[in-house]
């Protein structure tokens, strides 16, 4: 093998090398923006079936509360932004604009305790929470993988690649600030 | 940058809250985890003979978890990070089931995996523990409370999958609960009115709901084999309830 041969075989093996780390970072950048798109998406299914679930809701609450008017039509309205809502701050903030408008309507139920004990109530209530509970454990499963893809993205050398191939950052669902839990951080 | 360093960080320690509160860890039993010491042993053999059946049979899991206290995490976390972690119910299938108590917050919850959440909606895991539950958890009664409370779901899974191996004992019983509650006290006086409004017309006697209590649950012995949670997953549905 004469010495220009070797030259050329190490060449073509250091570009295969570099080849197959380059497809196998993008792949797994891929893969891995897939499940940050899978994630938001499950948060957004979760938003939708909390707003299908409002006008059941509101059918069963009015037949109680005739004169909150106010209370019933703010959470009509949260609704409908949720609904109408395009980006993820959009979709927090009419999220949140409907927690609170359901918030002030549980207060008045408790002036209405055949309202508040009538099985379909409590059984909507269910649903709601539920619901409720779902959002925040898709939201948070979407931060987990909105962090694993963030992480790999900035580390070396991950992080060329992805510069090349156009990878960016991706925001965190973050919560509003009264529903933040603190979490006990022990050192 | 620095900043931004500082962000990552924080960001870091509010995703990862998980890792720093512990959770407990399936016993052999699996089924059953009475971290709490609440549990007979009828109860607990009771559970993990009709919970082994019912994988054999469908794959679908119901695992009982009580503990102590939740370590100051909140219960819908502690129930789903604890469901995702035993892995209940079939990976494909996630038809898991968690009955969840926490005794010193007082509070029970009910997980349902993805796949079960068309048979259990949210309001109707609600339904059941207000129904068989709480009641008895409410006089401390946590035994069989847990007992009636996996009765009326393992009976709803055992239809759902139409398996048939529902004996009497296996009804679950829903406890009447005491005259303290205005409706309740509403429809009692109403039922004697009406007891007495048929009783003066005659001809009719009422037969109050007698029939046999639980029988206790037949004790085999365990399977040799240890069972394992099957890696399904739970996104939060279900309901929780204080009491």
């Amino acid at each position: 093998m004469s010495k220009k041969t070797t030259i050329i075989v190490a060449i073509v093996a250091v570009v295969a090398v570099i080849g197959l780390m380059l497809i196998s970072s993008y792949n797994s950048l891929v893969s891995k923006e897939e499940s940050v798109d899978t994630a938001y998406s499950n948060v957004s299914v979760m938003l939708e079936r909390r707003a299908d679930l409002i006008p059941n809701l509101v059918n069963t609450v009015k037949g109680y509360m005739e004169h909150e008017t106010e209370i019933i039509d703010n959470i009509t309205e949260a609704r409908e932004n949720l609904l109408g809502a395009k980006t993820m701050d959009e979709q927090m903030e009419a999220n949140d604009q409907l927690t609170a408008s359901l918030d002030a309507l549980m207060v008045v139920v408790e002036n209405y305790p055949d309202l508040k004990s009538s099985t379909n109530f409590i059984q909507l209530s269910d649903e709601l929470a539920g619901t409720e509970n779902r959002i925040s454990t898709a939201r948070k499963d979407y931060n987990d993988e909105v962090k694993s893809y963030n992480t790999a993205i900035k580390k070396f050398p991950t992080n060329i690649f992805a510069g090349i191939f156009g990878f960016e950052e991706k925001e965190y669902f973050e919560a509003k600030e009264s529903a933040t839990e603190v979490p006990e951080v022990e050192f | 940058m620095k900043k931004e360093l500082l962000f990552c960080l924080l960001v870091s320690f509010l995703l990862f809250p998980i890792n720093t509160w512990a959770l407990v860890s399936p016993t052999e039993e699996f089924y059953v985890n009475d971290y709490a010491d609440v549990l007979s042993k009828e109860t607990e053999n009771y559970i993990v003979t009709k919970s082994q059946n019912l994988e054999k049979q469908t794959g679908a899991q119901i695992v009982v978890v009580t503990v102590k206290n939740l370590e100051g995490e909140d219960l819908e976390s502690y129930a789903t990070a604890l469901f995702r972690k035993f892995g209940i119910g079939d990976k494909e299938e996630n038809n898991g089931l968690l009955l969840l108590l926490a005794l010193e917050e007082r509070e029970s919850r009910v997980e349902v995996g993805y796949g079960l959440e068309g048979v259990l909606p949210d309001g109707k895991t609600g339904r059941f523990q207000d129904q068989y539950m709480i009641p008895y958890f409410k006089e401390d009664n946590f035994d069989e409370g847990v007992l009636n409370g996996y009765k009326a779901f393992y009976q709803e899974l055992a239809n759902y999958y139409q398996i048939t191996d529902i004996d009497e004992v296996d009804q679950p019983i829903e406890k009447e609960e005491n005259a303290s509650n205005g409706m309740t006290l509403f429809f009692q006086i109403m039922m004697v009115i009406f007891i007495i409004f048929l009783a003066s017309r005659g001809g009719f006697f009422f037969i109050g709901p007698g029939g046999g209590r639980f029988g206790g649950g037949s004790s085999f012995g365990r399977g040799g084999f240890g069972s394992f949670g099957g890696g399904g997953s739970s996104g939060g549905g279900g309901s929780s309830r204080g009491f």
